[in-house]
């Protein structure tokens, strides 16, 4: 009695591990073929009900972006404060850092919402057209403020004086 | 009975077409104005909103200043916000004032939960009240600077 419970065990195991083998060669064949075998029905792919496509691992848009996205902000508060302290004026160097970084603070909160409200997979022609012109505006306002920075008061200056006339 | 039908031949592709058609015509149930406004939501677009609306401030002025830097300097700026009633001043200052305030202290409870802190329900609400109150205060400070 145990020794037939014995051997169907180790039967099973044999079939398992066989048929493991079998479907792990069947994933692998699945990835790279247009009408893959998997057990129910060949996948085609194509139609409507493909699923979403995610985009390649990467870590400069993954934690690397996260990461500066974060340093950024937190740069951006000992900054404000300092701002708040003193005048444009009398630091030009960090009045221009200043702009720089909340130049680079605006352009990524623009990015995450227009990748959250018009992604490229869902809005194929408006969504590059947002990415685009938003790349092209943030490379005008650096400009501009470097202008700014430089032929007239400067943007600490010009807020502190606004909010005094 | 003899009926004349008229068909039409479709290719297989059209079956897609006709179906995708079809499928933006289905209605969708109510889920954005039926969830419960809250705290957590709430402040969470509010600070996009926020955001946003500094950046197209900035950016807007940033690029009204590259082409036409006659029109938009510090001078012309200041002397046409000197000319305007006190109530719309004040009206500027606030909604300038506001915004703002969030913006900064919610970017500080934002920065906080990144490092792993008041990632509770309940750490959510008191956050966020504080950034309530810190926004109110802050705010007033500015406007009656």
């Amino acid at each position: 009695m145990s020794s037939s419970l014995i051997l169907r065990s180790t039967l099973s195991k044999a079939l398992i591990k066989s048929s493991l083998i079998r479907s792990s060669t069947q994933v692998r064949q699945s990835t790279s073929d247009r009408f893959a075998y998997v057990p129910g029905g060949p996948i085609y792919k194509g139609t409507v009900n493909d699923p979403t496509t995610f985009p390649p691992p990467s870590k400069t848009h993954g934690s690397y972006h996260w990461a500066f996205e974060r340093l950024v902000s937190a740069a951006l508060v000992p900054m404000t404060v300092a701002a708040f302290a003193t005048s444009g004026t009398n630091y030009p160097i960090f009045d221009g850092i200043l702009g720089l970084t909340l130049i680079i603070h605006s352009h990524i909160g623009f990015d995450s919402s227009a990748v959250d409200y018009l992604h490229p997979r869902k809005f194929s022609v408006l969504g590059p057209i947002v990415k685009w012109t938003l790349r092209a505006a943030t490379v005008g306002t650096m400009v501009g403020v470097y202008q700014f920075n430089t032929n007239d008061i400067g943007l600490t200056e010009l807020i502190a004086k606004v909010w005094a006339a | 009975m003899l009926y004349s039908i008229q068909t039409q031949s479709l290719k297989p592709e059209d079956g897609t077409t006709i179906l995708n058609k079809q499928r933006l015509q289905r209605p969708s149930s109510p889920h954005f104005t039926i969830y419960e406004p809250q705290l957590t939501w709430v402040g969470s677009i509010f600070n996009r909103i926020t955001g946003v609306g500094l950046g197209f401030l900035l950016y807007g002025f940033s690029l009204a200043y590259l082409v036409a830097p006659g029109t938009f300097d510090s001078a012309h700026v200041i002397e046409f916000v000197n000319g305007l009633p006190d109530a719309v001043k004040y009206t500027g200052k606030f909604i300038l004032a506001l915004p703002f305030s969030f913006h900064s202290w919610n970017g500080i409870r934002h920065l906080l939960w990144d490092s792993g802190k008041f990632l509770t329900v309940t750490g959510a609400y008191s956050t966020g009240y504080a950034v309530l109150g810190a926004t109110a205060i802050s705010m007033l400070v500015l406007m009656f600077q």
